[in-house]
């Protein structure tokens, strides 16, 4: 078997690189995209720990997490549509109109 | 159990994790929003043929069902209904200043990683159970006993998140008031 600790490894990439994507992109369709990268990151270290600590409990929040990310999903990207019907645009630096 | 099917397993691991960490890559560096959406399915998939490598089939299934299929078409719909973005896709503003704390995220994540197995204790569900019972069957036992108001509730997350859905997706407001005039 593969040890375990590679398998968090590359959650912990997947978590960086979905962390990294939220930074740096402007457009927050692909905001939303990084943070299900950051979601399945999540997933994929829940299971790992399962594995190697004998138990399910992980695998079951993992069923949580795919609720909550399809809810989120439905939101964010009704919010997304709501805000380009008003603004014409989905680019973070441009809506400002929160900005002190 | 022979040598050749933990050869198997590995082989699995590196091709798949390489998939996904590529596709990573890809949805968070393509300009186009429409390859970086494609990634990220590619991504699904490959984490879900991780999960079936790990034991956890139903959680491997449930991942290419919801994820790869239901969300994703989430995603497709509103890039149909919002034009191709034609700004710039990375700021470099930022992208300097996200090397550092990736790291410092990553560094982060292996302390906890390493310091919740050392105080974490052994769970019932050995190996030698999964022979006897299958994955399924385990997860959903505990989903349907130990965690049925938790699993209730999200339920009515979902149902909560439709309907929020749909009041933010209808059309102009302003619209049906000028119709009614």
């Amino acid at each position: 078997m593969v040890p375990f600790e590679y398998y968090v490894a590359l959650s912990g990439l997947l978590m960086v690189l979905g962390f990294i994507g939220v930074i740096i992109r402007k457009n927050i369709i692909a905001m939303l995209l990084s943070t299900e990268l950051m979601l399945n990151a999540v997933n994929i270290a829940f299971v790992a720990f399962d594995m190697k600590l004998h138990d399910v409990v992980g695998q079951v929040f993992v069923f949580f997490i795919l609720t909550i990310a399809a809810a989120e999903a439905a939101i964010g990207l009704g919010l997304i549509m709501a805000i380009y019907r008003m603004k014409k645009d989905v680019d973070v630096e441009k809506l400002t109109e929160l900005k002190g | 159990m022979g040598a050749s099917q933990m050869e198997l397993s590995a082989v699995a691991f590196w091709v798949l994790s390489t998939i996904a960490v590529v596709s990573a890559i890809g949805v968070v560096f393509f300009r186009n929003i429409v390859y970086a959406v494609l990634s990220l399915i590619s991504t699904l998939i490959a984490i879900s043929g991780l999960f079936f490598n790990l034991g956890a089939e139903l959680v491997g299934a449930l991942q290419i069902l919801i994820y790869a299929v239901a969300i994703v078409v989430f995603y497709v719909l509103v890039i149909s209904t919002v034009p191709q973005y034609k700004g710039q896709a990375i700021d470099p503003k930022y992208t300097l200043l996200s090397l550092p704390f990736g790291f410092i995220l990553f560094l982060e994540l292996a302390y906890v990683s390493i310091y919740g197995l050392w105080a974490s204790n052994k769970g019932i569900f050995s190996p030698d159970i999964f022979t006897k019972i299958s994955n399924v069957k385990a997860v959903a036992s505990l989903l349907f006993t130990k965690y049925l108001f938790p699993f209730e509730v999200a339920s009515l997350i979902l149902l909560v998140a439709m309907i929020g859905a749909i009041l933010l997706g209808r059309k102009d407001i302003v619209e049906d008031e000028e119709g009614g005039q």
